[in-house]
Parts: C-alpha cells; sequence; structure tokens
C-alpha cells in the first residue's frame, strides 16, 4: 500500500514563536510509539559586515516551486528512514535578528533515525528550496543572503 | 507565443518584482540573450532557469503561455 501525502504549506508569515514550538512538542503526547524527537530551529544571526550589523532578514520564495520541492524531500526522507512524523515551518517577510525562521521537526521509534532524517532535510531546505534572504543592516542598506 | 518571466531574490534589482512578458521566445537561450539586451547587468549574475516551476539545464523549447522563472543561489534557512 502506497500512502499518498498531501503537499503542506510549510510558510509561515513573520517569525516562528516559541509557544508555537512548545505547543507542537506537546501534540506529540498521543503518540507514542515515537521515542526520540529532533528539533532544529534556524535563527537570525546578527553578522556584521564592513562594520554593518544585520538587523533582520527579509525572506521571499518561489512559494508553489519550494512547496513541491518540499513535498519531494518530505517523500524521499519517509522513504529513507523509518519517521513517525516531520514537520516544517520557514518563515516568509522580515524577521529580526534573534528571532526564529525556521524549525524543522522530526519523530521516530529511536534517536538515530530522528536526527539523521532532521539533520538530512535541513541540508535539503538549505540546498534546494527556492527561498532567499536580503540581509537588512541597520544603517537600512542591505545585501543578499549567501547560503554556505 | 509570449512567455512571461519572473526573478527573484538579487534579480528583483535588476527586473524590479513584476513579471516580464517576452513576446516571441522559442527556447529559453532565445529568451535569455533577449533578456540579457534589455537588462544588461543579467549578464553576469548568477541563476538557474525553472520552467513552469522545473528546473532546466541547456537549452529548453518553449512551447508558449509558459512561465520561465530565474532563480538566483537559494539561501533559505
Amino acid at each position: 500500500m502506497t500512502t499518498e501525502r498531501k503537499i503542506k504549506n510549510i510558510f509561515t508569515q513573520g517569525p516562528i514563536p516559541a509557544s508555537f514550538i512548545a505547543d507542537s512538542i506537546q501534540k506529540h503526547d498521543t503518540k507514542t510509539n515515537i521515542g526520540g524527537h529532533s528539533i532544529f530551529l534556524g535563527q537570525v544571526r546578527a553578522d556584521v559586515i564592513d562594520g554593518n550589523k544585520v538587523a533582520a532578514i527579509e525572506y521571499t520564495a518561489y512559494e508553489e516551486m519550494a512547496l513541491e520541492k518540499m513535498h519531494q524531500i518530505r517523500e524521499d526522507i519517509f522513504a529513507k528512514y523509518p519517521l513517525v512524523c516531520m514537520h516544517v515551518h520557514h518563515s516568509l517577510g522580515k524577521i529580526a535578528t534573534g528571532e526564529i525562521c525556521l524549525f524543522v521537526f522530526t519523530s521516530a521509534a529511536h534517536r538515530k533515525e530522528a536526527i539523521d532524517a532532521c539533520t538530512e532535510t535541513v541540508e535539503r531546505i538549505k540546498a534546494e528550496l527556492p527561498i532567499w534572504g536580503k540581509e537588512i543592516f541597520e544603517n537600512e542598506s542591505y545585501q543578499w543572503k549567501e547560503n554556505i | 507565443m509570449p512567455v512571461q518571466v519572473i526573478v527573484f531574490g538579487q534579480l528583483t534589482d535588476i527586473l524590479g518584482h513584476q513579471p516580464v512578458t517576452m513576446e516571441d521566445a522559442p527556447d529559453t537561450s532565445t529568451l535569455i540573450q533577449q533578456l540579457n539586451q534589455r537588462y544588461p547587468a543579467l549578464v553576469n549574475a548568477p541563476y538557474i532557469i525553472a520552467v513552469d516551476k522545473k528546473i532546466v539545464t541547456g537549452n529548453t523549447t518553449l512551447t508558449g503561455g509558459n512561465t520561465v522563472a530565474l532563480l538566483p543561489p537559494f539561501a533559505g534557512g
């Protein structure tokens, strides 16, 4: 039997609140086949470039394409790891330094699968999703973020 | 056949935020040549091309009504 998963929206306007992350963890208390969760949180860093400090990153995406690609990544990860569930949330719009812009949450019976699946998902999100970040400096100039 | 061109990220500094319609582009190479003439700053900009949300490599035939997206290096997360 094949399981058809619907294309899920991963985008949220603005930062991801810590309370949302806490609620998301809480919601798993009925899924008692889970033995390990792995969570990655991306936070906007205040880089200093040529004396200018980053104040925020403004994220934009080619949303339709990103959601299709994320669906494919999700299918690949579920095929590779015995996960119970996976949740991905990425911010759009202006996210201030110190705020959370990416939340990846994988759960499995055992820790290794949860951790490995989380790491691989984060790497693939950064490499494959058509998302861009404009680093806005305190003096209101900007540069386009590059992933390294 | 008209083709709609959309751009993202740093390419919006060159082409703006609105879609650009190119009237007669039989393939992606011709399209890019036309865009390079209209937007000289595009010539040295790094990007990959997606036709109707699928990344293409090499010259790709356009059948009309396509949406061609120019995608600079991704920077999510």
